[in-house]
């Protein structure tokens, strides 16, 4: 396939998509709860909770922004095909000659770089307000944790979008996934805290590895073998999902196409 | 008194009524999703940061904090949908034709949330209890009864408020959330009130669960009926004022919306 070609597939249909739906969250209160407010108010009550106990409050920037990473994932990622139903464009969408799969990497992409605003969110509040002096001590190495990061969330969202429309019954279980995932994943606080028996859950999570990455580069305590590991976690992890959801969204356009079932709640 | 029986029947007709609308429709994984799972992962998250910060000995403060603070899960989310969800659904021209006393209806929206709310606190502390061991022997249960029931009625007095704030304006979900956690902070679930500034020590005492939280805490540890009655009585006056504000909302919306026909505006 010329250079041209894939650009046309695939790089342009998902820019669109996720400048269309970045343009349609912005202003959108839920989706500003989610990634700046919610994670701003944990970030808050960390500092009061964790002050004196972590060494570096670049901890609990991270671990709260990510707190409003995984919520923007789920709730905002996980309800991109869901809410194309709730406006009547689901069939659109699954008409056009541009693959479904393609155009939800979209707007998972327009999502996970909107959820990152909740790093801002939380930067600004504890340097700011709680002026703690903010350095992240290995940048470069964030910077790459953070790109990784996007992708392990962008593909981890292929698989929850369209499990949750064809399963409204796994969707009824939306608000009970936030919290269990900030205790799991060790956002802020060592998952060693956690029962045992917990530990295989966490290290089986996406946003585990993506918190580790993150804490140990911005604390500076990243070698090469621990943050090479947690890089090739995260990246196994993204191709797992790309493999996982192309099955699902196969099943997504038989629903639609085949049963016509696709619409009905 | 013939009327006051009317009436009577009109606040429980319209608390069942108001309760099944909210959650009938619902799957029972979504009622378990949104009144177990998450509120014991809450609980669970931010006792665990306490118990990094703080170590293990520390966990009945922020047990107790966050159980209490699920009442607010009813108070909050539940009663402002029931109050609010007229306008969405449709049945707001049905609600203000219907004869009956205005304030029986609307206070009915909050009545099975009270008691669902106070279950909600009673499995956060069971779980206190069952992780952490959190001790019961010094607490006159009955008296930790009354603080959890006064923690509902305050936090449901708040959220009549802002379901009539819900029928003026779109973003109550917003609203409900933001309140929900301002809440969290403000009440002193997690961090001691006195360590906040001094404007924040001022708002917490004007919202619910400040008092309610600090009384079980007190119980708890084995105070008595004297020792927190009048904390539990000034908040339960806290509740009434907020529930008090909401009715005047209410009452002002359907005057408004009768006079300019903007009934169903949205």
């Amino acid at each position: 396939m010329s250079e041209r070609n894939i650009a046309i597939r695939y790089i342009r249909p998902i820019l669109m998509s996720a400048g269309v739906l970045f343009k349609q969250q912005a202003t959108d209160l839920f989706v500003i709860f989610t990634v700046v407010i919610q994670p701003m108010i944990v970030a808050l009550l960390a500092l009061w909770m964790l002050g004196d106990a972590v060494d570096d409050a670049i901890y609990i920037v991270v671990g709260s922004g990510m707190t409003g990473l995984w919520s923007g994932l789920l709730f905002n990622g996980g309800n991109s095909i869901t809410r194309e139903r709730w406006t009547g464009t689901l069939e659109t969408i699954v008409g056009l000659p541009t693959a479904m799969q393609v155009i939800v990497i979209g707007k998972n992409l327009a999502n996970v770089t909107q959820s990152m605003a909740s790093m801002i969110a939380c930067y600004t509040i504890s340097s700011l307000f709680f002026g703690y002096p903010l350095v992240v001590q290995q940048p470069w190495l964030f910077a790459i944790s953070l790109v990784f990061t996007g992708i392990a969330f962008v593909s981890f969202a292929l698989i929850l979008a369209p499990l949750f429309i064809l399963n409204p019954a796994v969707r009824s279980f939306q608000n009970g996934m936030e919290f269990p995932v900030f205790l799991l994943s060790g956002f802020l606080f060592p998952i060693l805290l956690l029962p045992n028996w917990t530990n295989p859950i966490s290290y089986a999570l996406p946003t585990y590895w993506a918190a580790r990455a993150l804490h140990i580069t911005s604390q500076g305590l990243a070698t090469r073998h621990e943050l090479l590991f947690v890089w090739a976690m995260l990246l196994g992890f993204s191709a797992l999902y790309l493999i996982m959801s192309s099955w699902i969204f196969r099943a997504v356009l038989r629903k639609a196409r085949v049963d016509a079932t696709l619409n009905m709640q | 008194m013939r009327k006051f029986v009317f009436n009577l029947r009109l606040f429980f007709e319209s608390a069942r009524l108001s309760y099944i609308a909210l959650f009938r429709w619902l799957r029972p994984g979504t009622y378990a999703a949104s009144k177990i799972i998450m509120p014991l992962a809450d609980i669970m998250f931010f006792t665990f940061i306490g118990i990094y910060a703080n170590g293990v000995e520390a966990a009945p403060f922020y047990v107790i904090g966050n159980a209490m603070h699920l009442a607010a899960i009813n108070g909050i989310y539940g009663v402002t949908m029931s109050v609010g969800g007229d306008r969405w659904e449709g049945t707001l021209p049905y609600l203000f034709g219907v004869p009956g006393s205005r304030l029986f209806t609307f206070l009915g929206r909050a009545f099975f949330h009270l008691l669902d709310g106070s279950l909600n606190v009673i499995i956060g502390l069971l779980l206190g209890w069952l992780i952490w061991q959190l001790d019961f022997s010094q607490a006159n249960l009955l008296l930790l009864g009354a603080a959890i029931a006064t923690a509902t009625i305050a936090t449901c007095g708040m959220g009549l408020a802002l379901g009539a704030l819900g029928l003026v304006t779109v973003n109550i979900m917003f609203i409900n959330n933001l309140f929900f956690f301002l809440l969290l902070i403000f009440a002193g679930a997690n961090v001691p009130i006195e360590q906040f500034p001094n404007w924040m020590q001022t708002i917490s005492q004007f919202i619910p669960l400040t008092r309610s939280i600090a009384a079980a805490r007190l119980i708890i540890n084995g105070a008595h009926l004297a020792d927190v009655q009048s904390m539990l009585l000034v908040e339960l006056l806290i509740g009434a004022a907020y529930a008090l504000l909401g009715f005047i909302i209410f009452r002002t919306f359907e005057y408004q919306a009768r006079l300019r026909g903007t009934l169903e505006a949205i």
